[in-house]
């Protein structure tokens, strides 16, 4: 368990700059996600912490030591793979035991510590079995009991939950987290779901195209995005470029169309800007700091306990998610419609080239 | 506690090898099959090339300009004749005399398009059609390709001689041809080298059809083509890299094949062919092997299948699309012949397998008889079969093909498995596309040229001149064994560098880096992960070297004759069918000792690789 600190991590690949320049800092103890889409460097960014890549620029530490160079084998930052790596010619338990065998540690002490590692993924009896007889959620506790047992000083995985069916997925990822909090070891995870990484994580690093954008808690990324790519990542959301046209302090007036909204909060030098509203925050009633959006109905979706009501503001389409009510029957394509939203849930950020 | 010092970065070794540090397994996977193969190959070729540009001391195209002469380069006004009617009445086949260069390249590019034609209609018919006896034809095909240097030759000669089994099937007894005929001369040589070497097209194009996604021609069917139609517009192009690699392997192996030359060499025509002049330097006063011109033959010979060979890898390279097999199962499309159809297969496509397989038949028989001189052999004997055991001129020469072979397999096996790994795990070194190349070069150089590449390099380039045992010029101290190690070593590393290759591919790569995540060593990793899994290809890249080694002939029976104590089987061979009457019935046993061999080679194979692991978590 080690405090994870990554300096200025450029890495190129023949053609492509994979990672441009990344600083991380991840807390002992702590579940910490590399979140972004496919591609953006994020199995690069874990294969580098592990050792199984080197950096052509920056520096990494493992607390006050710096391991940049220092080969896999002996780093102790061990990965589980997104395809598990089992190794098909050896036992469960020789999978797990692998790595204490290479301590040269006495066989009783290693059955004790296999035995330790399949209870903390809850797959006693399975010692035996080969991984071709087992399923593919057990394949992957086979896989990170295998990294677990080795006491590594921090465990990364990539895309764990991807080969998994959505009812698995779950079930994993509360296991996932569970182990984690049990024994308090710092992990890396990595996945492109915004919703995995807001159920799992204590942080989360959102990646675009080998770069960090925000760092912060799921909370703060959700609720705070500090750019344009994130907002728009983190779930289905509404994001409409806009004009400022006056500023006045910390507050601006912003237009797209013939829409005009002010009084929102903004401290950018640019005036090309976006307008962040989330869908879950436009209601159709006015509250006392609203503004008021007017426009048509243009489709209405229903999801069961909310609605997506799809409007058209001046060829801009927003979407409003509203729980499942009575009132909402009289909303119909083509019927006018007006969007609320409290200005202090508005979000205005700087336009960026994506 | 490690010492950070201790692990630096080498800018150099990720250059040349893709380890950030240098790995000691990592560089010698890199620097053994390379240097190997340029300190065995590459040099001494050069060195033998180089006397092709070596005019009395300067730098020359005089031995060039030499082979423009009519006798090797004659394009307006060919000798010979396509065939001709005897005062018996017999069509004698011979062929036209274009010059050594010219009747090479024609012989080889004749060889192709017949090869490819049956090839392929037998993979076609094989592939797609399911009829009865199916399986007994499936096992037939495995005759041709059993190699027997030499006595399959004979065989073919007898076949198509006056009175020999056409003759006596087609004019005797079926009077399907209004006179015997008689193949001899080029044409002679163009018919045995397509029977020995169509297995090679018919394995690949059988595996093309197999693997073409059936949605593709479902879809073409679905939007209204069918029948020859369809087979002309999406079977066959989507099988033909397949079915074109096979055909320029055959290319290859018809420009440097000598034992078709050799056995037809009553015909003078058969031995006007650059791998038959080369070789006949060696039948005749030593100082005339790796002449000037000679060497600038060898050099045009070299780059007929240079040429062959990378037209072939460019081409495969860029229309992969046949082998994009998009995983998992699907049925493949084999139906039930209609009635036409049956019709050519039962008259036409079997009997033509029947008869591509007699060669290996008639050795058996040639071994087990006492004389043959009609259509059928007479006098059954043990004789031959009990020499192979017994008679001491005989077991010497299988003791040495024994023994050279084992020894090449070891160096064949640490050749391919170290390139293999570098190659397919570290594709960004600077070194990977090198070793890459040199080694699948051997397939293009052919054993000739080799072999007289050794014997200038051996006799001329110290250290090696100097020892005598090396040195082919002393010929009373000088023992092959090491020569012909290294030939083999070198001609045979393809057939189980692509099998250890291949199984290397479907090992996930991430297997080993579990390993080496964990802890382990890459010698760990390579050792205790790696090889336990690609342990079936690499012991059948083994057996399938070893299995060429024995029946290797071009370097065993040039240099391997030169000292006969020390002869392998091969040149025993080539010295029995060209001496006295009724000894290729010896011969004929030493065949049937090879295909002993390699049926045992091909039945192990199969029983181990029934059982292979699965590879799981593999996306
Ligand atoms: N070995 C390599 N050689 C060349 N380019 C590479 C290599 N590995 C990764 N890249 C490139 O680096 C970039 C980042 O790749 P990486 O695998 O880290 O992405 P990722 O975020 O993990 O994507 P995914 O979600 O698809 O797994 C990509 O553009 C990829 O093509
Ligand atoms: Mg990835």
């Amino acid at each position: 368990m080690v405090e994870v600190r990554l300096e200025n991590i450029v890495k190129r690949f023949e053609g492509t700059t994979a990672l441009k320049g990344i600083s991380l800092r991840i807390h002992e103890g702590e579940l910490f996600t590399l979140l972004g889409p496919s591609g953006c460097g994020k199995s690069t960014t874990l294969r580098i912490i592990a050792g199984l890549e080197f950096p052509d620029e920056g520096e990494i530490y493992f607390g006050g030591e710096r391991v940049t160079y220092l080969p896999s084998n002996v780093r102790r930052a061990v990965m589980v793979f997104q395809n598990y790596a089992l190794w098909p010619h050896m036992s469960v338990f020789d999978n797990i035991a692998y790595g204490l065998k290479l301590k040269k540690m006495p066989k009783e002490e290693i059955a004790k510590k296999v035995e330790w590692a399949l209870e903390l993924v809850k797959l006693k009896g399975f010692e035996n079995r080969y991984p071709t007889q087992l399923s593919g959620g057990q394949q992957q506790r086979v896989a990170i009991a295998r990294a677990l047992v080795v006491e590594p000083r921090v465990l990364l995985l990539d895309e764990p939950l991807s080969n998994l069916d959505a009812k698995l997925r779950l079930e994993m990822r509360s296991e996932i987290r569970r182990i984690q909090r049990e024994l308090g070891i710092t992990v890396i995870y990595v996945t492109h779901d915004q919703e995995e990484a807001m159920a799992i994580s204590d942080r989360i690093a959102v990646m675009n195209v080998g770069t960090v954008e925000q760092v912060g808690t799921p909370k703060e990324i959700y609720e705070e995005p500090k750019t344009e790519f994130v907002a728009s990542f983190m779930g289905k959301t509404n994001v409409i470029p806009a004009r400022v046209v006056d500023r006045a302090g910390d507050r601006v007036a912003v237009e797209f169309g013939s829409v005009r909204l002010d009084g929102l909060r903004y401290t950018g030098d640019s005036d090309e800007v976006v307008v962040v509203i989330r869908p879950e925050r436009i209601r159709i009633a006015p509250g006392e700091n609203t503004v008021s959006l007017r426009g048509k109905v243009d489709l209405v979706e229903y999801y069961g306990f909310f609605v997506e009501i799809i409007g058209i503001f001046d060829e801009h389409r927003i979407i409003a998610r509203l729980m499942s009510d009575k009132g909402l029957e009289k909303f119909k394509p083509g019927s006018d419609i007006t969007f609320y939203v409290d200005r202090d849930d508005i979000i205005v950020l700087p336009k960026q080239q994506i | 506690m490690v010492t950070l010092s201790k692990w630096r970065f080498s800018k150099w070794s990720e250059k040349l090898f893709g380890t950030p540090r240098l790995e000691p397994l990592v560089s010698f996977s890199f620097l053994f099959p390379i240097i190997y193969l340029v300190l065995f190959l590459i040099v001494p070729v050069l060195v033998m090339l180089g006397n092709a540009f070596d005019y009395n001391g300067h730098l020359s195209l005089y031995w060039f300009k030499s082979l423009t002469m009519r006798y090797y380069f004659n394009p307006l006004h060919p000798s010979g004749y396509l065939f001709k009617k005897t005062a018996e009445g017999v069509y004698y086949f011979y062929g036209w005399d274009f010059g050594v260069i010219l009747n090479s390249i024609i012989v080889s590019l004749s060889v192709m398009g017949l090869t490819t034609l049956l090839g392929t209609i037998f993979a076609f018919v094989m592939a797609r059609y399911d009829f009865p006896g199916k399986n007994i034809v499936r096992i037939l095909l495995f005759v041709p390709l059993l190699v027997t240097p030499f006595v399959n030759i004979v065989i073919i000669q007898k076949m198509f001689s006056p009175g020999g089994l056409i003759d006596w099937i087609f004019y005797n007894k079926l009077h399907i041809l209004p006179h015997p005929i008689w193949l001899d001369g080029l044409i002679g040589v163009i018919v045995a080298q397509t029977m020995t070497y169509y297995p090679m097209v018919y394995l690949n194009a059988y595996a093309s059809f197999i693997n073409i996604d059936p949605s593709l021609e479902e879809q073409a069917e679905n939007l209204g083509s069918r029948g020859f139609h369809l087979f002309r517009t999406v079977t066959f192009p989507l099988a033909l890299p397949g079915i074109a690699a096979g055909a320029v392997l055959v290319g290859i192996f018809s420009l440097e094949d000598l034992a078709a030359p050799i056995v037809f060499q009553g015909a003078p025509i058969a031995r006007k062919l650059m791998s038959f002049q080369i070789y006949s330097a060696f039948t005749s006063p030593i100082g005339l092997i790796g002449t000037p011109q000679l060497s600038a033959l060898a050099l045009v010979m070299l780059g007929v299948s240079l040429v062959l060979f990378f037209s072939i890898r460019a081409y495969v390279g860029r229309k992969q699309y046949s082998m994009l097999s998009k995983g998992g199962r699907w049925n493949p499309r084999v139906s039930k012949p209609k009635w036409w159809q049956a019709i050519i297969i039962y008259l036409l496509v079997i009997p033509t397998i029947l008869l591509t397989i007699f060669p290996q038949i008639g050795v058996v028989l040639l071994a087990f008889s006492k004389r043959w001189y009609s259509t059928w052999p007479q006098g059954f004997t043990l004789e031959n079969i009990k020499a192979v055991v017994t008679q001491p001129g005989v077991t010497r020469v299988i003791m040495n093909s024994l023994t050279y072979s084992t020894a090449a397999i070891v160096i064949i096996l640490i050749l391919s498995l170290t390139s293999a790994y570098a190659v397919n795990r570290f594709r960004k070194a600077k070194l990977a596309p090198v070793l890459d190349s040199l080694s699948t070069i051997p397939i293009a150089v052919s054993g000739i040229v080799i072999a007289m590449s050794y014997f200038v390099f051996f006799s001329k380039v110290p250290p090696f001149k100097n020892i005598p045992s090396l040195n082919p010029l002393n010929l009373l101290k000088f023992n092959p064994a090491f020569l012909l190690i290294l030939a083999y070593s070198i001609r045979r590393l393809p057939f189980a560098a692509r099998s250890i290759s291949a199984g290397m591919q479907q090992v996930h790569v991430s297997l080993e880096e579990a390993a080496i995540n964990l802890g382990a060593k890459r010698w760990k990793a390579v050792t205790g992960i790696l090889m336990p899994m690609i342990v079936l290809n690499v012991l059948g890249g083994a057996m399938l070297s070893f299995v060429y080694c024995m029946s290797e002939t071009s370097v065993g029976i040039t240099l391997g004759h030169m000292n006969p104590t020390y002869m392998p089987i091969t040149a025993k061979m080539k010295e029995l069918i060209s001496s006295s009457v009724g000894s290729a019935h010896l011969a004929a046993g030493l065949g049937v000792f090879l295909m002993a061999i390699q049926i045992a080679a091909i039945v192990l194979a199969n029983l181990i690789t029934k059982q292979r692991t699965s590879f799981i978590g593999v996306t």
